[in-house]
């Protein structure tokens, strides 16, 4: 089976548009990385609708955007996937997957 | 890099630069962990599926949108002089965006114009309608023999143009992306638009090969 990329997913627009560079995704990190593809894997098995998670994504953007406000610097402003992974750890909750003492105890842990 | 580098390319992104210490690094390591080990436990994920995945959207441009603007052109006369005029609105007619401020600009070769594309300073490329650029556009060579000598260069991807055939080289920046209309070949007058946007290589697009009906 060829896999081919959701457009949906892969060509999402405005403040959730997945960050590119000349077209290429931009990942810094590998877990950038790793949540991108979690995120995309369950959606595949079917836990959720794309659309749950990319509202709860253009939220976070949102709440970080206002928090940011008139602050002119970036080097405090939550990065698109650390809002893409506090919407991911949330639907996660959400949908019954884990409970957020699971999740921290899991980190804590690790 | 020097400054003048640094301009060229489409300016400034936020989301793109990174502001994290190795210690937030690290918490957020912990907490995709965290999600990870809990989901592959509950055999929700399996971790080479995650690998392929990843990939799968990392290379997942591809010239196809190019070929179907290419083809839409050769079919229809009063599209191909929208896309000579306009090609960012005229690209997006078929769905095809995401410039992001930049515009498109494609020029057409013909019996006794031949277009190729460069970036000369870096690697700007027109990726919503050709996707990522082959490693050998963004090579150093290329993108100084292009200019110098771009009759050696086509030469070597197998073109040899006649005298006659002017020989034009744009050179892509931040603000104008350039993509090649290729010429139609002879004997695919019966041919569907669909079967058309078959023969279009992204190679025809940047203007180092031409486009033939394949045997």
């Amino acid at each position: 089976m060829i896999r081919r990329a959701d457009p949906r997913i892969a060509e999402m627009s405005g403040a959730a548009a997945l960050p590119r560079k000349s077209g290429e995704l931009v990942f810094h990190d590998p877990w950038e990385r790793r949540v991108f593809a979690l995120t995309v894997a369950l959606c595949e098995q079917g836990l959720y609708q794309w659309d749950e998670f990319r509202d709860r994504l253009i939220a976070e953007i949102a709440a970080v955007d206002q928090a940011a406000g008139t602050d002119a610097s970036h080097s405090s402003r939550p990065s698109y996937y650390e809002s893409w992974l506090a919407a991911f750890e949330k639907l996660v909750i959400d949908k019954g997957i884990c409970t957020p003492e699971q999740l921290s105890t899991l980190t804590a842990e690790l | 890099m020097s400054t003048e580098h640094r301009h060229h390319d489409a300016g400034p992104d936020p989301r793109l630069e990174k502001h994290l210490t190795s210690e937030q690094t690290q918490s957020l390591e912990a907490r995709v962990k965290a999600l990870e080990s809990l989901l592959i436990a509950k055999g929700m994920v399996a971790a080479d599926t995650l690998t392929k995945l990843a990939e799968t959207y990392e290379h997942d441009l591809g010239p196809m949108n190019g070929a179907k603007v290419v083809a839409r052109a050769w079919v229809d006369p009063a599209y191909k002089q929208r896309l000579l005029t306009n090609a960012t609105a005229a690209i997006a007619e078929l769905g095809f965006g995401g410039l992001q401020g930049e515009h498109l600009v494609v020029v057409e070769n013909s019996p006794t114009v031949h277009n190729m594309v460069v970036c000369t300073l870096c690697s700007c490329y027109p990726w919503p309608v050709l996707g990522l650029p082959p490693v050998w556009y963004k090579s150093a060579p290329y993108r100084s023999r292009s200019v110098i000598d771009p009759r050696g260069v086509l030469r070597e991807f197998g073109l040899e143009l006649d005298e006659s055939v002017d020989v034009r080289v744009w050179d892509s920046s931040a603000e104008l992306r350039y993509m090649v209309l290729p010429e139609r070949p002879a004997g695919t007058e019966h041919m569907s638009e669909e079967e058309l946007a078959k023969l279009v290589t992204r190679d025809a697009m940047i203007g180092v090969t031409r486009v033939s009906v394949k045997s």
